[in-house]
């Protein structure tokens, strides 16, 4: 009871609901009764009037009585009879039966009508005095006239209760009918990606929310504004910090080639690393702020073989180095429709991962397959792998695990994730070997058509 | 050979300047565009190095008015703007190559010999990746401790195919077009039997196998 008060109170939709239904139920009950008592009066007046024009019948006509004694005729029905008799005779009334005729009305009634109780039932009689001054009473048994004038209430009722059920389903439909903009609205808002900043189509909606959707739409572009400006100043850092980088690592080279001590040049390694690290840092921001980017790319139909191609053309100095035996393990090519640099920063970004966490003499593994629904890229490696926990975290920006003793920038999979969410794409890390729990699988599933 | 430099950055300006003194090359070092049109008026340069964020005039306006000139001087575009559209303008409007900041010493000498080159518009009589240099007219290939190998015509066309762009994977295919020409039957496991010829020639190091993909030699330092 505690839930449907909440609902009640929180939702405008179901408060609109059940207080239409109260007020027709309401009005339903009061606008029936009245019209249940009002159908029973009028039904009894025109009995009451019915006995009057019998009366005046028999006055204007002059009729004389002759009472029937036990004769019986066709259409003759003692429950619903009227009975005509001198009020005089009600003496020579024979017995306490009410179905033979004369009854023992008191003889001295009034004029006019009454409810009597003659011999165990009641009836409702009109006494008259006529022109020729003698007393009639007319009369019928009251059961009936109840019976008869209940029976044409109810009929009254009927178009009430067929009525209302189809009012309130009315009602209900109309108001979720009102209000299913709103829920496609929320739902519509609720399936968004977190880079979907579009304003929200205004044109179909109500005017009273209306104004509610383009307060949102306001917002929704002062925080997109917000997070272009914030990408740009990330952008604009990282290309200003290109000039000094060049500068310092142009000096950096120089300097190397210049004689110098044992002892600097041991001090000096450390430096052109550092050197090295910040630019691939630069390189690394660059490359994020640029897939958080708005813009559209142009799709084309990609080569993913000549894609692992350029990927290794650029890596295999770094797997050299490491005596890292890489290699491509399909032998048909896929062909997917994607924006060429976005795949090759997203392919280029794993393989530089699986080379760096991969111990001098591993081995890493690409390879790629038409799948249900797009393309299945793997990349493998044997290096130590990411445990479950670590599995979601290694996607946040500047996350590193510990004890690689890897100077890596930290962005390559939040790069990797931003390419893949907005390329439908999705990136999954498993162990190579589950049950060794060594050795890292990446698998790219592109949601993409293949040509 | 002298050099005009076009760069606004101190630091920068400094530092080409020294590597370009390094390896012998006479540098005027010129810090905006006004300055840089008017020295190409006033002497002839072998190659000009141009920035493109330059103050007062853009390097996009001054590659412009050298073009407009008539000014064939070669030209190496260096800068920090990476957007393709600056890319396709800087080469469409004239420019002999772009190279984008930070970049290595030795990558900036090597553009600028391959531009040098390519200017100098006399065919290359030797191919050379560092660690093994190829005679193109004698079919002769000389490493750091082995010189002057004769080559075979395949192994030459081969190793030739290797060396026009050092560092990129060819695959079978391609190595196959590159030896055999048309009509020719090709014969299943040449490309393997002359890459170990080769080797054996020349030492194993010299052409590497990338597993799945193909073969290169490496891009050298």
């Amino acid at each position: 009871m505690d839930g449907f008060k909440r609902r009640l109170s929180d939702s405008v939709q179901s408060r609109l609901s059940v207080t239409l239904s109260l007020a027709i139920l309401i009005v339903a009950l009061l606008a029936g009764a009245f019209a249940f008592i009002s159908a029973l009066d009028e039904t009894h007046e025109m009995q009451d009037e019915s006995l009057r024009q019998v009366a005046v019948l028999f006055d204007r006509q002059h009729m004389t009585l002759r009472y029937p004694g036990a004769e019986r005729i066709v259409g003759d029905d003692e429950e619903s009879r009227i009975i005509v008799q001198y009020l005089s005779d009600s003496a020579k009334a024979t017995g306490n039966d009410d179905a033979s005729i004369p009854l023992p009305f008191p003889v001295t009634l009034a004029d006019g009508l009454s409810t009597l109780n003659i011999a165990g039932e009641n009836f409702r009689a009109l006494v008259r005095t006529t022109s020729a001054g003698e007393r009639i009473v007319v009369a019928q048994e009251a059961d009936v006239r109840d019976k008869e004038a209940r029976e044409s209430a109810w009929r009254r009722l009927l178009p009430f209760f067929i009525l209302f059920p189809v009012l309130l389903l009315m009602v209900g439909d109309l108001v979720r009918k009102l209000f299913r903009p709103i829920a496609t609205l929320s739902a519509e808002i609720d399936q968004r990606d977190q880079q979907a900043l579009h304003p929200v189509d205004e044109q179909h909606l109500p005017s009273e929310i209306r104004p509610f959707v383009v307060a949102i739409n306001r917002l929704l572009k002062r925080v997109a504004q917000a997070m272009e400006a914030q990408r740009r100043f990330i952008a604009d850092a990282a290309h200003e910090l290109r000039s000094p980088m060049t500068a310092l690592s142009l000096q950096a080279e120089r300097l190397s080639s210049a004689p110098m001590s044992e002892a600097a040049r041991q001090s000096f390694a450390p430096l052109a690393q550092g050197i090295e690290r910040s630019r691939k840092l630069i390189e690394q921001l660059l490359a994020l702020a640029a897939a958080q980017s708005v813009t559209q790319r142009a799709e084309t139909a990609v080569s993913v073989h000549a894609l692992f191609r350029r990927v290794l053309e650029d890596l295999l100095p770094l797997a050299e180095n490491k005596g890292i035996d890489i290699g491509v393990e399909s032998v048909e090519d896929v062909q997917v429709v994607i924006n060429e640099l976005d795949l090759f920063i997203l392919v280029k970004n794993l393989v530089d991962n699986a080379i760096r966490y991969t111990p001098a003499g591993g081995r890493v593994d690409l390879s790629v397959e038409p799948a249900e629904q797009g393309v299945l890229i793997e990349i493998k490696d044997s290096g130590p792998g990411i445990s479950a926990e670590e599995q979601e975290l290694v996607f946040d920006p500047f996350y590193r695990s510990l004890g690689t003793g890897e100077a890596g920038s930290g962005l390559g999979l939040s790069i990797v994730s931003t390419i893949a969410s907005r390329n439908d794409a999705s990136v999954t890390l498993n162990f190579l070997d589950e049950l060794s729990q060594k050795g890292l699988r990446v698998t790219v599933r592109l949601y993409r058509p293949v040509v | 050979m002298r050099i005009l430099l076009v760069e606004d950055d101190l630091m920068i300006g400094d530092a080409i300047e020294g590597v370009l003194k390094d390896a012998s090359y006479a540098t005027d070092w010129v810090k905006n565009g006004l300055t840089a049109l008017a020295a190409l008026d006033t002497q002839n340069y072998a190659l000009v190095l141009l920035d493109l964020g330059l103050p007062g005039k853009d390097g996009l306006d001054v590659l412009d008015a050298i073009r407009a000139r008539n000014n064939p001087v070669p030209l190496l575009i260096i800068t920090a703007r990476d957007g393709l559209d600056d890319r396709l303008r800087g080469l469409d409007g004239g420019a002999d190559d772009f190279l984008l900041k930070p970049f290595a010493m030795a990558e900036l000498l090597a553009r600028m010999r391959a531009v040098l080159r390519r200017r100098g518009g006399n065919a290359q009589s030797l191919l050379d990746n560092g660690e093994v240099s190829l005679d193109l007219a004698s079919k002769q290939a000389s490493t750091a401790d082995i010189s002057e190998v004769q080559l075979s015509s395949r192994e030459f066309a081969l190793l030739q195919a290797l060396l026009i762009r050092p560092g990129a994977i060819l695959s079978r295919s391609e190595l196959e077009d590159q030896i055999y020409g048309w009509g020719d039957e090709v014969e299943s496991n040449a490309v393997e039997f002359l890459i170990h010829a080769l080797r054996r020639k020349l030492g194993n190091h010299v052409i590497k196998n990338v597993r799945g993909m193909g073969w290169m030699v490496s891009k050298g330092v």
